[in-house]
């Protein structure tokens, strides 16, 4: 899973926009994500994330501006390019009928991966007590960590998630956000994934951009965001509200130690 | 990649319901058949049992291997078409049904190959039930020793059924465009339920040779008597529908927003 040679950025979006009839989905966006890092794409519900990754991956069709995925257009007919990617599009889904290892199964088939490749995505995702299990008889968090198993199946060197910690528990969470980060860290993977939870790409993402009403409204690294949150906490929060927000992430480091968790 | 395609439409039917359940329903006809035929022959048992043996003579049915295999080249043509329909919703639509759909569409696999693979699971599919049903209509007949049997009459029979078969498969490919524009089930059980009765209303009008959804009803003498051979014209038109139909399904996947 190593990042291609290939110097061209990750994501190149220029000018791309979504019109469902009179609502403005996506507005002119411009983004340029590169290679290696992990990007956070942040907005509240209904900002244009997901309509912006559908596009992404050629599921719909821009009405105007143009995406470039790892130095290909994306337009219809393209599918070369998605061997490249894995992806998770908001829930997770698989066939219900069908065991864990069998929806694997047909992720290598389709992506033209090893055999080993599904023994590795289980384990990696720690699904073997569930690998003979049908995905319809699985909780939530183990649909999810199915959908990422069948996201990293192929080795990928994109990753572009749709609201990736969705249904897991905050251990789970913890698991899948060190999991990103080793990949990019050590395999040179790119990320892309959104959230409407700051709090969740906070703690991974190497830039975050912040889209509103389809626009990008602000884009900076982590660092430059967590400051201009520190100044307005201090700014615009009061004491109990600060003591409030502190108590939440005690509570939750506490939650995680009891839990087996890894804070 | 085609044959990666296929063998995971193939892999994505196993333990699924849907498929015992169409053979299931598609079987009861012959018996339903079967036991009307019994009644027609038996009617004092029949009227014991309570069982309708008035009406089943009224509508003046023989109880013999011609009439029951006349019956069976219908029901694979006219309610096939219908059990059709519902196989092809159910292999396109799952995936919206299921939220895979978005799986599916972006993965190094050309969509066309996609559409193609699901059309051969389709195929399949249909063969089995047709192949299931003869044999269990042949069996039931030898059980109800019925007469004016011969090897010409099942002869034609098979070549019949086989056509009727052919026929109802070519008229398919609507039916899946209709479920990836709908992206579900239900408008294309919608559209195959519209599309029969319009092939009902049409085959009784001087176009029924040209509207493809009232060939195998005219064919089969769903409405009229049976014919012996297809008019060229209708043959073309059938195979038109097939092929404009599976282009729409590939151009839907290909061009269309394909958001669930």
């Amino acid at each position: 899973m190593t990042a291609s040679a290939d110097a061209s950025p990750a994501i190149v979006t220029r000018a791309l926009t979504k019109r469902y009839h009179d609502v403005l989905a996506v507005d002119a966006l411009d983004l340029d994500v590169r290679r290696g890092e992990i990007y956070g794409f942040l907005g509240r519900n209904g900002a244009g994330k997901t309509t912006t990754i559908r596009m992404l991956l050629g599921l719909i069709r821009p009405s105007g501006g143009e995406v470039d995925v790892l130095g290909r257009r994306i337009g219809p007919g393209e599918t070369s390019v998605f061997g490249r990617i894995g992806y998770l599009v908001e829930s997770a889904t698989a066939y219900p009928n069908l065991t864990v290892r069998e929806n694997l199964d047909i992720q290598r088939r389709l992506t033209g991966s090893p055999q080993a490749a599904v023994a590795d995505a289980i384990a990696l995702l720690r699904l073997e007590p569930y690998a003979d299990r049908r995905a319809g008889r699985l909780s939530l968090g183990n649909k999810q960590r199915l959908a990422l198993a069948r996201t990293l199946l192929h080795k990928p060197e994109l990753l572009v998630l749709d609201e990736p910690a969705n249904a897991l528990d905050p251990a789970g969470i913890v698991e899948v956000r060190e999991l990103l980060r080793s990949l990019a860290d050590e395999r040179g993977v790119t990320v892309f994934m959104s959230s409407h939870i700051l709090a969740e790409v906070a703690h991974l993402a190497d830039r975050i951009g912040i889209v509103h009403e389809g626009r990008l409204i602000e884009e900076c690294p982590r660092e430059e965001l967590a400051a201009k949150a520190r100044a307005f906490s201090a700014q615009a929060l009061t004491e109990q509200e600060r003591a409030d927000a502190l108590l939440t992430m005690d509570l939750e480091r506490y939650f995680l130690w009891r839990t087996g968790g890894d804070e | 990649m085609f044959s990666d395609a296929l063998v995971t439409e193939f892999i994505k039917l196993r333990r699924s319901k849907v498929t015992w359940a169409t053979l299931a329903a598609f079987s009861i006809a012959p018996c339903a058949i079967a036991l009307f035929m019994w009644i027609v022959r038996e009617p004092g048992r029949a009227a014991q049992l309570g069982l309708l043996g008035t009406k089943a003579n009224l509508a003046g049915i023989q109880a013999t291997w011609p009439a029951f295999l006349s019956m069976l080249t219908l029901i694979v043509g006219v309610a096939g078409m219908l059990m059709l329909a519902f196989v092809v919703a159910y292999v396109f639509g799952r995936e919206y049904a299921e939220g895979t759909a978005k799986n599916l569409l972006a993965l190094p696999v050309a969509r066309h190959w996609i559409v193609l693979a699901k059309f051969v699971v389709v195929l399949a599919w249909w063969l089995v039930l047709v192949a299931a049903i003869v044999a269990e209509s042949f069996a039931i007949g030898a059980l109800l020793a019925l007469p004016g049997f011969s090897a010409g009459l099942a002869l034609a029979t098979l070549r019949d059924v086989v056509l009727v078969a052919c026929a109802a498969y070519l008229l398919a490919p609507p039916i899946a465009w209709i479920t990836v524009l709908g992206r579900g089930y239900l408008p294309a059980i919608g559209f195959a339920l519209a599309t029969l009765a319009l092939g009902d209303v049409f085959s009784h009008t001087g176009w029924a040779a040209w509207f493809p959804w009232s060939v195998v009803p005219l064919f089969v003498g769903a409405v009229g008597a049976r014919r012996t051979s297809v008019a060229a014209g209708s043959v073309v038109v059938v195979a038109l529908t097939f092929v404009l139909g599976i282009a729409a399904t590939i151009a839907q996947l290909q061009y269309a927003d394909n958001a669930q």
